[in-house]
């Protein structure tokens, strides 16, 4: 027996030795499932958030911005959103913890000098010197250094703070895209009850082939020599559209499906847009750029009546007669109201064009206009150069008119089909006037003496 | 394991041992140094790692004192050789003379140097000729001298400690580098601060000098010196250590050295490649790897830590780095390099 206790002792503190390196190895290996835990949380909340981001963003951008800009918004935000969740994915695999690692890390934060990692690299290794149990013995002394809760007391990964800032973000994000829509659709609901509020200038209107993400919900109707003005520019860009290339027409398409995906996330119906009605005019019927009035004279804005109409008429001083009709006795349009301008396009769009003038080139609406040169239509008066209309009654006269442009009053739709548009031209709204603001009003023009009306009509019959 | 290794593992001093005989010895030794606390502990980290040291300091700084403390301190034999340029090898090792026999015959018959003793200060080593000098490289590197064909081996512990004088250098011979190569450490003495110096004169210049205990009696030194040396070898190194220790010996050398072949180093650093000629050898490992291991037994410690090798590594690798012109021109020395290779090398393990 007493040889024997020596080497029961032995087995017995060798016994001891690897039940303390088991407990060493076991909160190693606990270390490391903690930082392997917290890599990924970090992995998942990262990734959450980027997705929530994202999403919350495209919603936005849906809601806010026309169909091409949010297909780049889109892209970008994708391809973000992948490069992200990528770099998060490889920097989370370098976290990953093994074994050796977070013995290392456990060593750094612990303060025991390498010891852990000495211990764990030499486990199994035969180069254990006399000085391995005093290692093991050492290192199992100082095992509350290295607990798991020591090592990394944080239980849940700070991304997590990240993906909340996401979701508080995407949830700001949803409703201020739900209001920026429901603004757009108020505004556009508004328009479709009031037809006419809507007036664009034919010659600022910049006409190209229709974007295929519009809808065919816009109703036009305009006098007939602006309607002809517009066949000429529809034509012209008709031409420009047989014209373009490839890259123009993948454009198309693209644009097309953008608008098609941000209907979806807005919500809206394709088959059945809000209509827009609006009242097109011609602010200048000189405009020498229409096809329509290259016979016109050039020289004289006042007298570019309706191109042809005007050719015809020995009495070129019949300038801003392109009131839609040429409604007699009735003031220019751009003196209008904008009630009386309704009024007026209303009846025009419901009545048959008046013979002569359904087309201004025909020149027949010019009698309706210019033959009374004291008719309330005064914008015929002191625009030509016959001695005969030079003068009139100063209050009469259209007061330098013929450079001013009409004030479209326009109301933007939501529409999306009529946003991204190339030809859209954001509207002029007109605002009322409040109690202390006035209106415009042009200097009059002077009378000329008597005395001196004889001069000048000498001079110009000479 | 079986009994005959627990037998010698029982007879091993224990981590403690180390520790408490390495702060006498310590203390001995700042009775009669004042200051230089580093160098003192480099250079007795030096004997228990079983090398040699190279000790570089101006005039006047302590270097042949420390040195003869030591050998106080330690109870050891002790020898000074003075080298100057008409020093011989045989000087050193030792010589065959022709002596009477007793029967009247006469012989030739070894007479030993002072290269034969447990201690033995070389100083103002690079005033002697490369070939004096080369006569202690054998008994450095392989404990042994061989003088007319017969080897005679030296008796353990056996530590060299050479001196330098770093400004004098006309007349000089500066040491090859396969000799500076065998040196564990170099370790320099600087000047004393002014508060060191008030003690040193106190203690110099009074009626009694300070006397130094011998730690070891003069039967038991040698054997208890080589135990402790023996116990260092036992600190255990993990291989992430033994790798990173590489990794800055590696790092060392410059991209373009030519004898380096394919075998460049991961880790780059430019001062490396602008002013070092030739880096550390496989030596320059070892010396960190033995030094560390006494650093962790200070500590208390069975294993090495990163923190002992980046200790050591000035002393280690300074005297094994070979500086170029450039460096000599932008007034860099080996310290500043070492200094920027552990800085490389340690932030690559982060």
């Amino acid at each position: 027996m007493a040889a024997r206790a020596p080497g029961g002792d032995h087995v017995a503190e060798s016994r001891r030795d690897e039940q303390k390196l088991w407990l060493i190895l076991f909160q190693i290996k606990g270390v490391r499932a903690r930082l392997n835990f917290l890599a990924m949380q970090r992995w998942v909340f990262a990734a959450l958030a980027l997705l929530i981001g994202a999403i919350g963003l495209t919603f936005y951008a849906a809601a806010t911005f026309g169909p091409l800009t949010f297909l780049i918004v889109a892209v970008i935000v994708t391809l973000v959103t992948i490069v992200g969740i990528s770099r998060e994915t490889m920097r989370v695999r370098a976290m990953r913890a093994s074994l050796t690692r977070a013995a290392t890390i456990a060593d750094d934060r612990s303060q025991m000098q390498g010891r852990l990692a000495t211990v764990l690299a030499l486990n199994d290794s035969p180069r254990r010197s006399s000085l391995w149990a005093y290692l093991v013995e050492d290192t199992y002394g100082r095992r509350e250094n290295y607990e798991p809760s020591r090592i990394e007391p944080q239980w849940l990964s700070r991304a997590f703070y990240l993906m909340l800032a996401a979701i508080v973000l995407g949830a700001l994000a949803l409703p201020a895209a739900q209001l920026s829509r429901g603004l757009q659709q108020r505004l556009a609901a508004s328009g479709a009850a009031l037809p006419g509020r809507v007036t664009a200038d034919i010659s600022s209107l910049d006409i190209r082939p229709a974007d295929p993400a519009l809808q065919p919900n816009a109703e036009i109707y305009a006098d007939p020599a602006t309607l002809k003005k517009l066949e000429d520019k529809i034509a012209a860009a008709d031409s420009a559209d047989r014209k373009r290339n490839g890259l123009s027409k993948l454009l198309d398409k693209a644009r097309s499906f953008a608008d098609t995906f941000q209907d979806k996330l807005n919500g809206l119906d394709r088959n059945h847009p809000n209509p827009l009605r609006m009242r097109l005019t011609d602010n200048h019927p000189g405009d020498s750029s229409s096809p329509h009035n290259e016979n016109s004279n050039p020289g004289r804005p006042g007298a570019a009546n309706g191109g042809g109409g005007l050719a015809s008429n020995s009495r070129p001083g019949g300038a801003g007669s392109s009131q839609p009709g040429g409604a007699q006795g009735q003031p220019p349009m751009t003196s209008l109201q904008p009630q009386q301008a309704d009024q007026l396009a209303s009846k025009d769009a419901n009545a048959q064009p008046a013979p002569g003038s359904d087309n201004g080139s025909n020149g027949a609406n010019a009698p309706a206009n210019s033959n009374d040169a004291t008719a309330d239509g005064g914008s015929a008066h002191g625009a030509g150069s016959d001695p005969t209309t030079l003068f009139g009654p100063a209050s009469a006269q259209p007061l330098g008119s013929d450079s001013f442009k009409i004030a479209i009053e326009a109301e933007p739709t939501d529409e999306s089909s009529s946003r991204g548009s190339p030809t859209y031209v954001p509207p002029r709204v007109r605002v009322p006037l409040n109690s202390v603001q006035y209106p415009d009003e042009p200097l009059a023009r002077a009378a000329v003496p008597a005395d001196d009306q004889n001069t000048i009509k000498r001079v110009f019959e000479r | 394991m079986n009994e005959a290794q627990s037998a010698a593992i029982a007879e091993l001093p224990t981590i403690a041992d180390f520790a408490r005989t390495f702060r006498r010895i310590q203390a001995e030794i700042h009775k009669v140094i004042i200051g230089h606390e580093r160098a003192v502990e480099e250079l007795l980290s030096a004997l228990f790692a079983g090398g040699h040291v190279l000790i570089e300091g101006v005039p006047g700084t302590g270097k042949t004192t420390l040195v003869k403390t030591l050998g106080l301190a330690l109870n050891l034999t002790f020898n000074r050789i003075q080298f100057t340029v008409d020093l011989m090898p045989a000087d050193i090792t030792g010589t065959r003379v022709i002596m009477s026999s007793a029967e009247g015959r006469r012989e030739f018959s070894f007479q030993p140097g002072p290269i034969f003793c447990h201690i033995l200060l070389g100083d103002e080593i690079n005033r002697a000729t490369p070939k004096t000098q080369s006569a202690l490289l054998e008994a450095m590197a392989e404990l042994q001298v061989t003088v007319s064909g017969t080897t005679y081996p030296l008796i353990p512990p056996y530590f060299v400690m050479a001196t330098l004088n770093p400004i004098e250098m006309e007349g000089t011979y500066p040491l090859p580098e396969a000799q500076l190569d065998r040196f564990l450490f170099k370790v320099r003495l600087g000047y004393p601060g002014e508060e060191e110096l008030v003690r040193i004169i106190s203690s110099t210049t009074g009626p009694e000098e300070s006397g130094v205990e011998p730690v070891f009696g003069p039967a038991e030194a040698a054997q208890r010196i080589e135990g402790l040396k023996r116990l260092v070898r036992e600190v255990l190194v993990a291989p992430p250590i033994e790798q990173y220790a590489a990794r800055l010996v590696r790092a060392t050398q410059p991209a373009n050295s030519r004898v380096l072949g394919d075998l460049h180093s991961p880790i780059t650093v430019d001062e490396v490649n602008r002013y070092v000629s030739f880096g550390a050898s496989p030596r320059g490992a070892l010396a960190l790897i033995l030094g560390a291991k006494v650093r962790a037994m200070l500590d208390g410690r069975a294993n090495i830590a990163y923190d002992d090798i980046d200790r050591v590594a000035p002393a280690a690798l300074e005297h094994r780095i070979m500086l170029n012109y450039a460096a000599h021109s932008d007034n860099v020395d080996a310290e500043h390099i070492v200094e920027q290779v552990v800085k490389a090398v340690r932030a690559s393990r982060a």
